[in-house]
């Protein structure tokens, strides 16, 4: 027994015990960890781990399915499956620059929610031209989002009140407000859901027809790409991103050096609700057309635990966005094709974000036995 | 069965760039009062947290009543009956003194006969008995926030008698009293020796020791120098013994050539976060080619008058002149342009930020300018040509060059970075604060000789220092801050260490 624990130490030294591979190999091991424990769950009720997976894989439209129906194909799913995950990148960004900061953003969903609502009653609804709405409802995102943000950065910077409180509460405030004003103006009488929003303002392009398929195409997702893009260049290019960090990792020797932290904090959580605002509109005026009154998306939650699995890094956060949206998209298909519910999948990322959270955990574990070896 | 309650034989202790206890032996016997005296960093509270169970030794052996022992954590410690008041209280300050007290053993009633709950009220009657039969009375429904050093200080020892200690260890007890808590409760170690415990006092204040002591090991960078009996012996047999090192530590400084006034205070006064008036009307000016040093007991002001000048706290009265501009109301940022290095006192906190890399840090105070960055986008190279120029030019070790985090260097290649980082700023002016607290001995002359190099590059010096050596060593113009007062400037030259000894302490002047 002795000897097989030291084996495993041994293996697990190898594979994430070398320091400079270790920001990338912990998530790593973390999530395979919590894959093969999805595979006992899985495997405990009687089905098939690995079809199960495949099936995920599938309903992503990252694998073949075995038939589709007209109009549908494996890059239709694939299409599909970008519109789900331009939010969830968005609102990633928007919980890692919080984190660079020191701060903690629980607000994304409230920001997105207030960016989406604002664009859509503002362009959506309006009968502005696809060329002048669809720029219009990105800026306003933007900025509805970072409002909502700086306000955040100010009250703590102002009035020292914790971010996570003020955006819990700014959570409850956006949602009960706006479903207050979507139940008296704007709703729909038969979906119960906001009136959808005009084509025009869409940043979905839906049923385009390209050849056999009918497909719906995320034009946020290439604003996403920029935004990973334009992300990684201010944290580790620019003054303003070595402020944002000084400031996240120690507030008293940032100050000493001359950075103004108050100044600093708003500054980044402009951005970071900027960035939540972006979610908004992709989520509500792209992957959607409408608003659930009362319902707040648990992509700003999700976000959270995505940003800590991709380690805190622009494209850490690619890869794990990727993961999780994955998992949620294609649980609808591995219900239907091998009678998994759809829930195991939500457990699944349950897991894998609680692994991921663990991730400090294990990278001082492994440090203790490279020490004692 | 030995005499001693407590043997230490050969302990030696190393961090990492420094050895703390070099092959330290001590031996206390039952019922004496034995003291630990010492400099800052000369290893006698890395000696008794061995004893305590907080580190182990790497070599040697504890034993206590006669049986080694391998003292693994504070509560192994607190088995085998020995209990410690750290320098900085271990208090739960929204907690009644008696909560305080018992926390870890509290005593337990079952309501209904089923569900375990604390029993407060007899905590409070316990405590109270006895905090009476040690004299020592407190109110043990108060809550810690509400009550005073002196009396916190007193829940800690309640602390320790609670759990039976018959060993204690009391780091620096009198760092954070008045003169008269300070008799007080030099009474009460007293008196907790005639009640046969055992009492280990740290400290570097001769007078306490000969005061109350029975037999006093004195250290000296990681050493032992000397083992004495209290009553045969004097206060500057002791002084003698503790300063005494074999490395001479007189720089080699010439003749003071002061050039004019670079920073002018006038009647600064600072209050603490509780609005306590903690610098109070302070004056005075530093030259070019000068070291003024402020020298001062811990806690008498020193360090926020550091931070006011630096711009990180703001002082609530007067002002501050840095060649002739008024500077009070100017930001950190400012501060730092107009011609003001910085070495604080907290390396880790303030000096440095510990998850950057070493380029990173080097370049804290001038990432906004050219050649660091150009509009706001950074030059990662010129940060890694300028680190590495300064890790040479410095001597600043570490396991991977610029790219090292600075969190895994060592104490002294910590403050090297801080230090290169602040004389390459070239400013007028560089304020030093406690520059070579804990670092060991080739550092401390390193240091001393940068600072005095500074000086004869025409720099104005304000060094800030608790050690009286440091402070005759280094210093052209004394001043002694008490109390958050200036008590005395002068001419070094016309000083001698006595009586800047009496005026660190207050009482200088009185009695001529």
């Amino acid at each position: 027994m002795k000897k097989d624990k030291n084996l495993l130490h041994k293996v697990i030294l190898q594979t994430i015990g070398h320091e400079k591979r270790q920001h990338y190999m912990i998530p790593v091991f973390t999530i395979l960890l919590s894959l093969l424990f999805g595979i006992l769950v899985i495997a405990l009720l009687g089905k098939n781990p690995l079809l199960a997976y495949y099936n995920l894989l599938q309903g992503s439209g990252l694998a073949p399915k075995a038939s589709y129906a007209g109009h549908k194909g494996m890059i239709t799913d694939f299409t599909s499956f970008l519109n789900a995950l331009t939010p969830m990148l968005f609102a990633a960004l928007a919980v890692l620059i919080a984190l660079k900061a020191g701060l903690f953003n629980i607000g994304v969903s409230g920001q997105m929610l207030a960016a989406g609502f604002t664009a859509t009653i503002l362009i959506g609804y309006s009968a502005l031209p696809a060329v002048a709405a669809k720029p219009l409802v990105v800026l306003i995102g933007f900025l509805i989002g970072a409002l909502a943000g700086a306000l955040v950065g100010y009250l703590k910077h102002r009035f020292n009140i914790n971010e996570v409180v003020s955006t819990i509460m700014f959570n409850y405030i956006f949602q009960n407000v706006i479903s207050f004003l979507i139940n008296t103006f704007y709703v729909d009488p038969v979906s119960r859901q906001s009136r959808n929003v005009g084509q025009a303002g869409r940043l979905t392009l839906v049923d385009v027809v390209a050849g056999d398929y009918k497909m719906d195409i995320p034009l946020g997702i290439l604003a996403a790409v920029i935004g990973i893009a334009v992300t990684a260049f201010v944290m580790n290019k620019t003054t303003l991103g070595f402020e944002i960090k000084a400031v996240g990792s120690s507030i008293r020797a940032a100050e000493y050096a001359g950075i103004r932290v108050g100044r600093t904090r708003v500054l980044a959580m402009m951005l970071s609700g900027g960035f939540a605002g972006l979610a908004g509109v992709t989520y509500y005026l792209g992957y959607f057309a409408s608003i659930q009154p009362k319902v707040l998306v648990s992509t700003g939650y999700d976000a959270i635990a995505v940003a800590l699995l991709g380690n805190s890094s622009p494209i850490g956060i690619v890869f794990s966005s990727f993961l999780i949206t994955v998992i949620s998209k294609g649980s609808t298909y591995m219900s239907s094709t091998s009678g998994v519910q759809a829930e195991i999948a939500s457990a699944i990322t349950g897991i894998i974000l609680l692994f991921s959270a663990c991730g400090a955990y294990v990278k001082y574990k492994v440090n203790r036995w490279k020490e004692d070896n | 069965m030995s005499d001693y309650i407590i043997e230490m034989n050969h302990i030696t202790k190393r961090f990492p760039g420094i050895i703390a206890n070099d092959d330290v032996s001590i031996q206390i016997k039952k019922g004496e009062i034995y003291a630990l005296l010492g400099e800052n960093g000369a290893g006698k509270s890395t000696l008794m947290s061995m004893l305590f169970g907080m580190y182990e030794p790497d070599e040697g052996e504890i034993i206590i009543r006669g049986e080694k022992v391998k003292i693994q954590s504070p509560n192994h410690a607190t088995k085998l009956n020995i209990g410690m008041v750290h320098q900085h209280f271990k208090l739960v300050s929204n907690y009644t003194i008696a909560e305080n007290i018992i926390m870890g053993m509290e005593p337990v009633k079952k309501t209904l006969g089923l569900f375990p709950s604390v029993d407060l009220k007899k905590a409070n009657e316990d405590i109270l008995a006895l905090s009476r039969k040690f004299g020592l009375e407190v109110e043990p429904t108060k809550v810690i926030e509400q009550i005073n050093v002196s009396m916190q200080q007193r829940v800690e020892i309640l602390k320790m008698l609670y759990r039976e200690a018959e060993i204690l260890i009391f780091d620096e007890p009198t760092a954070v009293l008045t003169p008269q808590e300070i008799e007080f409760l030099l009474e009460i170690i007293r008196s907790l020796r005639d009640d046969g415990k055992t009492i280990i006092l740290i400290t570097h204040k001769l007078e306490e020791i000969k005061k109350i002591a029975d037999r006093c090991a004195i250290l000296c960078r990681g050493r032992l120098i000397d083992v004495l009996n209290v009553a045969d012996t004097d206060t500057k047999t002791m002084a003698n013994l503790m300063v005494g090192r074999e490395v001479s530590f007189t720089v080699d400084k010439p003749e003071p050539e002061f050039g004019k006034e670079v920073l002018r205070v006038e009647h600064l006064t600072v209050r603490n976060e509780d609005k306590y008036e903690v610098v109070k009307d302070v004056s005075f000016s530093v030259r070019e080619g000068e070291i003024f040093v402020v020298a001062g007991v811990s806690g008498n002001g020193q360090i926020e008058l550091a931070d006011a000048i630096a711009g990180l706290v703001k002082p609530s009265g007067g002002r501050i002149f840095l060649n002739g501009e008024d500077i009070t109301s100017y930001s950190i940022r400012r501060r730092n342009l107009s011609g003001i290095s910085y070495i604080p006192e907290d390396r880790h906190g303030v000096g440095l930020v510990m998850d950057f890399t070493l380029a990173d840090n080097l370049a804290l105070k001038s990432y906004f300018d050219e050649p660091f960055s150009h509009k706001g986008v950074v030059r990662t190279n010129e940060f890694a040509k300028y680190g590495d120029g300064l890790i040479g030019k410095y001597d600043i070790r570490s396991s991977q060059g610029n790219e090292t985090i600075v969190r895994s260097m060592s104490g002294g290649n910590q403050q090297k970075a801080i230090i290169a980082r602040e004389i390459e700023l070239d400013s007028p002016l560089t304020i030093f604060v406690q520059p070579t607290r804990g670092l060991d001995i080739g550092a401390i002359e390193n240091i001393h000789k940068q600072i005095v190099e500074e000086r004869n590059k025409g720099k104005a010096i304000l060094l800030i220092s608790l050690e009286l050596d440091e402070v005759m060593n280094l210093a052209d113009t004394i001043g002694v801050i008490y109390n958050g007062v200036i008590q005395k400037i002068a001419d070094a030259r016309t000083l001698t260490p006595s009586q800047v000894g009496e005026f660190m302490m207050g009482v200088g002047g009185k009695h001529k």
